[in-house]
């Protein structure tokens, strides 16, 4: 319907302008428009300079204006190409051709110890660039990319300063980490850090997805590589960049509480079904729907919490039960806030011939939603780069970022009691909404309710702080020396140092007062976690470059050391005396309790070469072959080194004759194989180490040892992936439909896998290369120009990721592996276990009985499993089975922009399709607090969920209840609106070169969902919905 | 140009030595420099080490955790589901008891975790033994004491193993390399090694050190069980051949150790626990315990936790609030009827040193007249027949009058609770009668510990005992039992080993009847205690109160003359047992007298399955049981983790090798 609509205002005004322009025009122009190759560009902007007199080229590029005068001058532009002006010059007849602008084909690509231009790109490399990442407020670059690269599966976390979590194309391995590798400005990062960057600092993210591309980072490239390029300064004038935004988050819930009269009933049937005989039909309770006040007395611990009890008895005022005289406490309310987050960026960027230079300083503080949340950063770079010399570079490259989180409620290192796992909000929503925070007296109740698992969140935010500080430094340092340039025989020869040290400290303190509800009742609690790491990578790179004919050669040669190194030391202790010492004062005699300490250090160590050819024949058939050679230190002795090889080729059909039609401006197929690997496992675990420990005898502490609950493998040796590619690129229909389609399969061998093992052996798992996986999955990415004309352009950008997993063989062929949820032939994450299919009813009495006759405990309202083998016995051999897969196989993201004069706007759709979420099912103790359910009870029977059963523990009544909790997960999420206003260069003329506002909603909600009261892009019920304002300007 | 020339020498001179140190071979050696590996224990060091750290895994692991009172008193006619169901599958065996426990909620213990901690120490011991016999040291410490505490430890895990799921997988090697195939070994075969072991740990350990160390002595006494166990009914399909030497053996094994670890004088000296390493652990009767201080640096989690186990919800009785000597009451485990049934509450004071009856009002605003201090709790034990007390529970919110703490202040008790109320001449009125089923009975207060340093401290500093001499005279009573059934010797010959502990439960002349102490009363610091708050540590019990009789000093006489008729309390279980073979009823005197003695010791589960009574026990006595116990339950189920995980020729199990390996009826 929008569409509809659009398309007939964008006819209207069109006609309107054109009918305002028609006027006192006195020149007639003829033209015809054609890009650089002669094919005729239609939709080109005819603009007569000064005036808003224009038009568009029609078909075959031809056009006819009337301006004032021959001496008028034209503005031409084109999407993808370069503006021209051009004087009339009193000719009736112009022929114009456009040069294609930068920001496509001819854009640089970085593909690893190199950057080739987009046409020349031979693997699967997908990225977004500055626009891409300024379209939205994000805090970190992983955000920036969600749901614009196909293949590319990004989460979202809502708690302030913490990253997502990314996966490209799916994931392969069973245990070692599937995290792909993050190259910053040409230096791997050794461990995460991506957050330290800002956003604004970043010139483009290149993401190389298929084997061919990764396979010259071999050892870390099989996750994928995210490759990215901070904005570097530029030969001309000094520009200064100023960005800011002011971001407004609201949380959102979507998984609605009983109501207090609704919560009443629902642990009144608890009761009701706790004390039934199932052979009698009697229960030693009354019925849920039969209350009365002598039984709710002890169903609500009158006693214990009289300010509850006084709430719940207002129910009971005229003598019968009327629920709806009990009111409800909004819990939520307490414990959440109007986030703001402010993010703002400032850079100068300029150079000469002899020195180029860009610095920044970024601010960013965000408030978050749940109280005692927030975020703040500090961030710093600069770089410079020297043309010493025709023959030497010198460059430099720092960043620097100080950030604290205050990540809010911690659990800690303290024994909870109850379940206040999963932050504060969760904690608010454990709380019976029956009871109420204070008193009479207006005192703080500690627990609301009467029962000791529920404490209260009132000013939890000054009880439970953990506040985490990080200082992170790394840069990159290069010479650069052209041969060719000294020794003309060595024209194309280059050697290049590359030296990024990274250096970071990290500070966790933890405070959890006796009050908080984290903390069980044990006296005041706190820690202090520091850990620096330096790590750094040394590379020796050569590289030869030249062309003779129709051929062009590239080698690179690399010999590359990485070192890392992490040492960490906590302290913790009880009973600390005053709050205000949080964790700063951790001495013995000071604290009451006694302090216990540790300390550690982890040293890691990598070895690279590499050697790759990269060969083009007229610029049409590209050719790129690479091997690499990685030693890691991790893995055991003789099994340390391997080797990646990969092939990529590429044709760009378009520049054959044959394919030299109008409507393909470039077409290319790609080709690609390669291997990589994979050995992330923690150091030192295939050693057999063994833990230290005292026992005391009587008082006489003495040392003591055991081996690790690990088997030492001295085997473990690279987990490795192969894949092959093939892919295709274009740019169509003068550009108005371009994108890419990739088609993989991957094979993964040797599995590093932790996996358990029979612990009659004493072990409990081991390390191990077993197994293997595969994967297969399409890439597509689509841009279309669906609108160009003269005003308004609309064009729509898709990304979607569909892949399979599967599991091909374990340690022993084709054996599932039941302990470890591994089954062959199924996908690599599956739910295993009993599938419910509905609930009893009376009417199933007969088969009750069957059942029941053989070991069961079934009752009418209890979950009904699916008796696999028929034997009328649910059992663990025969019964459970592989419920569903929990990868979605759809990741899709779409992109509509409106461009309108100097208006645009966008909105950015989010999905997951096609996958199953096991989120637990409900236990229905009646002890605790429960979101709205339809339930079973006997006025109930058709209901979704069991029967509740009291239960004083918590403890679930129907011990199936996991099965009801296995659902179907998928969801289409409108992520973010946005509407921008460009200044035309009229009005900032003078000041500006560049100045854009905004507005943007984040998360205005779900489309579609099959979970209604989870939103599973962040996999929980609550999400934050955020409205930012935002500048951008250059001057 | 010479600026340039000199930066380039730079940059050539760095490449050349960083490209050149790359291919230092060393460079990617990984260098363990935090911890040791397992080569330390080819070394003399390191074989000590590993032999202390196998006293750990062997020894205070279990007592972590809840899973060790699941397998031991739970489901028994001692203990049944407290306040918290948590582990209810343990006591019920209801369908949620299988190979796969369902966790019910986090606490919930997995069918596996008894099982996995004892291979666990079986790995570690393997590794001992293995090393301590290769090992070339001629070091008495290796070669003798550690070898001794290896096969000692391996065979206490095995033995709980058979104890526990009957026959099971016997790896008796360290294992180096992955292995999949296992099948279980027969019971016989199980046996036969722990009993080989623990006779080689016999010649290899030293006679003192205990009960920190483990001694000869220790050894003797667990071969004493081990012979016995193997002589038990739950083996009688096979060990007819062994049975008469091996409780010919017990006697004699029993005898050597009761003649060097003389019972303590006072029952109650054995709970005396009055801070860490206090005197009441180091008692001679003790002949090995688990070792817990306070230290942090040996508590690698939370030291002895069972002291959370046993205490019923006093804080959410009126006027109470939780406090360190009241412990944390997790309330799993609460007192049967049986226990009121057992003991000759009159003259028995082991019933009265056991639990807790009284508690003290600590809330921080008792009710006037009522200050801190008056006893606020009472649990008044007494017999059927008894018209004193009109209900269950007698409390504010109840029509009856409050009891009077008539031998204290006289002021009001807020809350009595009676076992046998006016009228009610049947068991269960304290689990059945009240809508707060099970929260409320009289607390086991062997593990109540009061030095924990906060009241919600589940870290727990008391030594756990694992053997001490009355059950070995108990062991020795019931080999004669045993015998004199098989033809040698008389029923009476197993009764001055019993008497000998009940001569020691009877009350000594002029001993207060209703002092009370326990663990709980170790509070290490007025300033742990909450603001606010009294301690809810009562001085007294209601040993009076109970049995309505005046208050009197004289010894009581607890001695059994002859086997017929035996004790009052002894044939009332026989009745309800149902019981008239001689055998049986000196069979049951022994289960009853090591009720009375070992209560809550962490033996009650396996000694009633190895003498088939399991069955009969908790249909009769734990309520929460009775409608599902069967002869299945005799044994554990092999956990499905186990079966899941095992393959046979290259192929992981099918359902129905899995079904063949199980224990019947899971």
């Amino acid at each position: 319907m929008n569409k509809r609509l659009l398309r007939k205002n964008v006819v209207l005004l069109f006609l309107l302008v054109s009918f305002f322009s028609g006027h006192a025009q006195n020149f007639a122009v003829t033209g015809k428009v054609t890009d650089d190759s002669g094919a005729p560009l239609e939709g080109a902007t005819v603009l007569e300079k000064g005036t808003k007199n224009s038009t568009l080229t029609k078909d075959g590029g031809v056009f006819r204006l009337s301006v004032l005068s021959g001496k008028a001058k034209l503005i031409i532009s084109f999407v993808g190409h370069e503006s021209q002006e051009i004087a009339v010059d009193d000719r009736a007849n112009l022929m114009l051709s456009l040069k294609k602008s930068n920001d496509n084909l001819s854009d640089i690509v970085v593909v690893g110890y190199g950057a080739v231009k987009r046409s020349d790109v031979t693997g699967a490399v997908a990225g977004i660039n500055q626009k891409d990442i300024r379209s939205r407020p994000v805090d970190n670059a992983l955000t920036a990319m969600q749901g614009k690269v196909a293949g590319v599966d990004v989460g979202s976390n809502e708690r302030p300063g913490t990253l997502p979590t990314i996966n490209i194309r799916g994931v392969r391995s069973l245990t070692a980490s599937n995290t792909p590798l993050f190259v910053v400005d040409g230096i791997p990062l050794i461990s995460g850090g991506i957050d330290n960057i800002n956003p604004g600092d970043i010139e483009a993210i290149d993401v190389l997805k298929d084997a061919s591309a990764t396979a010259i980072y071999g050892s870390r490239g099989a996750n994928g590589v995210v490759i990215v390029t901070t904005k570097q300064g530029k030969n001309g004038k000094v520009t200064l960049g100023f960005n800011t935004s002011l971001t407004l988050d609201n949380i959102v819930d979507d998984e609605k509480m009983m109501n207090a009269s609704d919560y009443i009933s629902f642990r009144r049937w608890g009761y009701y079904y706790a004390g039934l005989n199932p052979t009698t039909g009697i229960s030693t309770y009354p019925r849920g729907d039969q209350p009365d006040i002598a039984h709710d007395k002890t169903y609500f611990a009158a006693t214990t919490d009289p300010t509850a009890w006084a709430n719940i008895a207002k129910g009971w005022a005229g003598g019968t039960w009327d629920g709806s005289k009990v009111s409800t406490t909004d819990w939520f309310k307490i414990v959440k806030q109007q986030s703001v987050t402010s993010d703002n960026i400032v850079s100068v960027a300029g150079g000469t011939d002899k020195i180029k230079a860009y610095a920044s300083f970024g601010y960013l503080n965000n408030k978050g939603t749940i109280k005692g949340q927030s975020y703040e950063r500090y961030t710093a770079r600069a770089n410079i780069d020297f043309n010493a010399s025709s023959w030497l570079n010198f460059g430099s490259n720092i960043n620097i970022s100080y950030s604290t989180q205050e990540y809010g409620q911690s659990t800690v290192g303290i024994a909870t009691i109850g379940t206040p796992a999963g932050g504060l909000y969760e904690s608010a929503r454990a709380l019976f909404s029956y009871a109420k925070p204070y008193d009479s007296a207006g005192n703080r109740i500690l627990f609301p309710g009467g029962d000791n698992a529920v404490k209260n969140v009132v000013d939890e935010w000054k009880y439970n702080i953990s506040e985490r500080v990080n200082l992170r430094a790394f840069g990159s340092f290069y010479g650069q020396i052209n041969a060719g340039a000294i020794i003309p025989a060595l024209k194309g020869l280059r050697y290049r140092l590359n030296f990024g040290p990274d250096f970071s400290n990290f500070r966790d303190g933890t405070y959890i007062d006796a009050n908080s509800v984290a903390n069980g009742g044990s006296t005041s609690y706190a820690s202090k976690v520091d850990s620096s790491t330096f790590s750094y990578t040394l590379d020796n790179l050569l590289y030869y470059d030249r062309t003779i004919g129709d051929h062009s050669i590239g080698v690179t040669l690399l010999a590359s050391r990485t070192y890392y190194k992490m040492e960490m030391d906590s302290i913790t202790g009880n009973g600390v005396p005053l709050s205000s010492q949080l964790w700063n004062a951790l001495t013995s005699g000071t604290v009451t309790g006694a302090l216990s300490t540790k300390s550690n250090l982890t040293e890691q160590q990598l070895l690279s070469y590499m050697g790759r050819l990269n060969y083009a024949f007229k610029d049409k058939y590209l050719l790129t072959v690479s091997a690499r050679e990685d030693g890691s230190s991790v893995l055991s002795a003789g099994h340390k080194f391997s080797w990646f090889p990969s092939a990529a080729l590429a044709w760009r059909i378009s520049k054959e004759g044959f394919m030299k039609a109008a409507w393909v401006n470039d077409l290319k197929l790609r080709v690609g194989a390669g291997v990589t690997g994979n050995s992330a496992v923690q150091p030192y675990s295939t050693q057999g180490a063994t833990t230290s420990l005292f026992y005391p005898f009587l008082s006489t502490n003495t040392a003591g040892s055991i081996p690790n609950a690990i088997l030492a493998n001295k085997k473990v040796g690279w987990e490795k992936t192969t894949q092959y590619n093939i892919g295709v690129d274009f740019h169509l229909f003068n550009s108005r439909v371009s994108g890419s389609a990739d088609v993989y399969t991957s094979t993964t061998k040797d599995l590093l896998l932790s996996r358990s093992i029979p612990i009659v052996t004493g072990y409990t798992s081991t390390l191990d290369n077993i197994g293997e996986t595969a994967n297969k999955g399409v890439d597509i990415s689509l841009t279309t120009v669906n609108i160009r004309q003269k005003n308004i352009i609309w064009s729509t950008t898709v990304s979607a990721a569909w892949q399979k997993d599967h599991i091909v063989k374990l340690s022993n062929g084709t054996q599932p592996d039941i302990n470890n949820g591994w089954f062959p032939g199924q996908p690599l994450s599956v739910i295993y276990g009993y599938k419910a299919i509905g609930l009893w009813h009376t009417s199933d009495k007969g088969a009750i009985q069957a059942f029941n006759a053989n070991g069961n405990a079934f009752t009418p309202g209890s979950i009904r499993i699916q008796d696999v083998n028929g034997d009328n016995k649910i059992d663990p051999n025969n019964d459970r089975q592989i419920i569903g897969w929990t990868r979605p196989r759809w990741i899709l993201g779409m992109t509509n922009t409106v461009i309108y004069k100097e208006w645009e706007l966008s909105f950015f759709l989010y999905s997951r399709l096609h996958y199953m979420y096991a989120y637990g099912g409900e236990v229905e103790a009646g002890r605790y607090f429960n979101r709205k359910i339809n339930y079973y009870t006997e006025n109930n029977p058709n209901a979704q969920f069991q029967k509740p059963i009291f239960n004083a523990g918590g403890a679930a009544g129907d011990s199936y209840y996991a099965s009801l909790g296995y659902l179907k997960a998928s969801f289409i999420k409108v992520r973010n609106v946005s509407l921008a206003y460009n200044f035309n260069k009229s009005v900032t003329r003078n000041w500006a070169t560049n100045l854009r506002a905004y507005f943007q909603v984040q998360n205005p909600g779900m489309l579609y969902s099959q979970i209604k009261f989870l939103d599973m892009d962040v996999i929980g019920p609550t999400w934050n919905r955020g409205f930012t304002f935002g500048i951008n300007a250059s001057f | 140009m010479s600026k340039y020339k000199s930066v380039f020498k730079l940059l050539l001179f760095t490449a050349v030595l960083s490209g050149g140190s790359s291919c230092k071979k060393n460079f990617l050696d990984e260098n363990l420099k935090t911890a040791r590996n397992t080569d330390f224990y080819k070394t003399d060091a390191g074989i000590l080490q590993l032999a202390v750290g196998t006293y750990y895994q062997v020894f205070d692991v279990p007592p972590n955790g809840e899973w060790y009172y699941c397998a031991a008193n739970y489901g028994t006619d001692e203990f049944h589901i407290g306040g918290d169901p948590s582990n209810s599958p343990w006591n019920n065996y209801d369908q949620t008891f299988n190979s796969v426990v369902t966790a019910v909620n986090t606490n919930t213990a997995g069918a596996n975790l008894q099982w996995d901690a004892l291979y666990t120490g079986i790995g570690d011991a393997n590794l001992l033994i293995a090393n301590a016999t290769a090992s070339t040291s001629t070091s008495a410490a290796v070669k003798s004491t550690s070898l001794g505490e290896g096969y000692f430890m391996r065979a206490y895990c095995y033995l709980r193993l058979v104890s526990q799921y009957g026959g099971v997988p016997l790896q008796l090697t360290p294992v180096t390399t992955v292995q999949l195939a296992f099948t279980r070994a027969t019971p016989q075969d199980v046996y036969a090694s722990i009993i080989a072991d623990l006779t080689k740990a016999q010649t290899l350990l030293p006679t003192t050190g205990g009960p920190y160390h483990i001694t000869k002595d220790a050894a003797s006494h667990y071969l004493a069980k081990a012979l016995l166990s193997r002589a038990s009914e739950i083996n009688s399909s096979w060990n007819s051949s062994t049975v008469a030497a091996d409780l010919a053996q017990v006697g004699t094994l029993c005898d050597q150790v009761i003649a060097n670890h003389p019972l303590a004088a006072d029952f109650a000296s054995i709970w005396k626990f009055s801070g860490v390493n206090s005197a009441n652990e180091q008692l001679p009767e003790i002949l090995l315990s688990a070792q817990f201080t306070n230290d942090v640096n040996t508590n690698l989690s939370n030291g002895n936790t069972q002291h959370l186990y046993f205490v019923s919800r006093y804080d959410i009785q009126d006027q109470m609030a939780r406090d360190l000597t009241g412990d944390r009451p997790f309330s799993r485990l609460a007192t049967t009827y049986y226990d009121y049934d057992v003991y000759d509450l009159v003259n028995d004071s082991r019933f009265w040193k056991s639990f807790r009856t009284k508690s003290a009002i600590n809330g921080a605003s008792p009710t006037a007249p009522n200050v801190k201090g008056d006893l606020g709790i009472m649990f008044v034990v007494d017999q059927p027949g008894d018209t004193r007390f009109a209900l269950s529970k007698i409390c504010k919110s109840t029509t009856a009058s409050l009891v009077q703490d008539v031998n204290g202040t006289g002021r009001n008790i807020p809350t009595t609770y009676v076992a046998y109320p006016n009228g009610r001449i049947t068991d269960g009125a304290l689990n059945t009668d009240l809508t707060t089923a099970g929260q409320s009975f009289p607390s086991l207060s062997k593990y109540i510990d009061g030095s924990r340093n906060s009241l919600n401290d589940v870290v727990g500093h008391r030594d756990f005992i694992l053997a001490r001499s009355a059950e070995t005279y108990l062991m020795a009573a019931e080999a004669k039992v045993r015998l004199a059934k098989a033809g040698t010797g008389a029923y009476t010959d197993a009764l001055p080993y019993i008497n000998a502990v009940r001569t020691r439960a009877q009350f000594a002349n002029g001993e207060n009847r209703a002092a009370y102490y326990d663990g709980g009363n170790t509070l290490q610091s007025a300033s742990l205690q909450s603001p606010g708050v009294g301690n809810s540590f009562y001085p007294g019990n209601s040993y009076y109160e109970s049995n309505n009789i005046p208050v009197t000093t004289a010894t009581s006489s607890l001695t059994i003359a002859g086997i017929s008729p035996l004790p009052a309390q002894d044939e009332y279980i026989i009745g309800v047992l149902g019981l008239s073979d001689p055998y049986d009823r000196m069979l049951c005197l022994v289960l009853d007298e090591r009720s009375r003695e070992l209560m809550g010791e962490y033996h009650r589960w396996e000694d009633l399955s190895r003498t088939n009574t399991l069955v009969a026990r908790a249909k009769a006595f734990n309520v929460d049981a009775a409608a599902n116990v069967a002869s299945k339950h005799n044994l554990r189920p092999i956990p499905q983790t186990f079966l899941d995980g095992i393959q046979q020729n290259g192929k992981a199990l099918t359902p129905a090798q899995k079904t063949a390996m199980q224990n019947p009826g899971y």
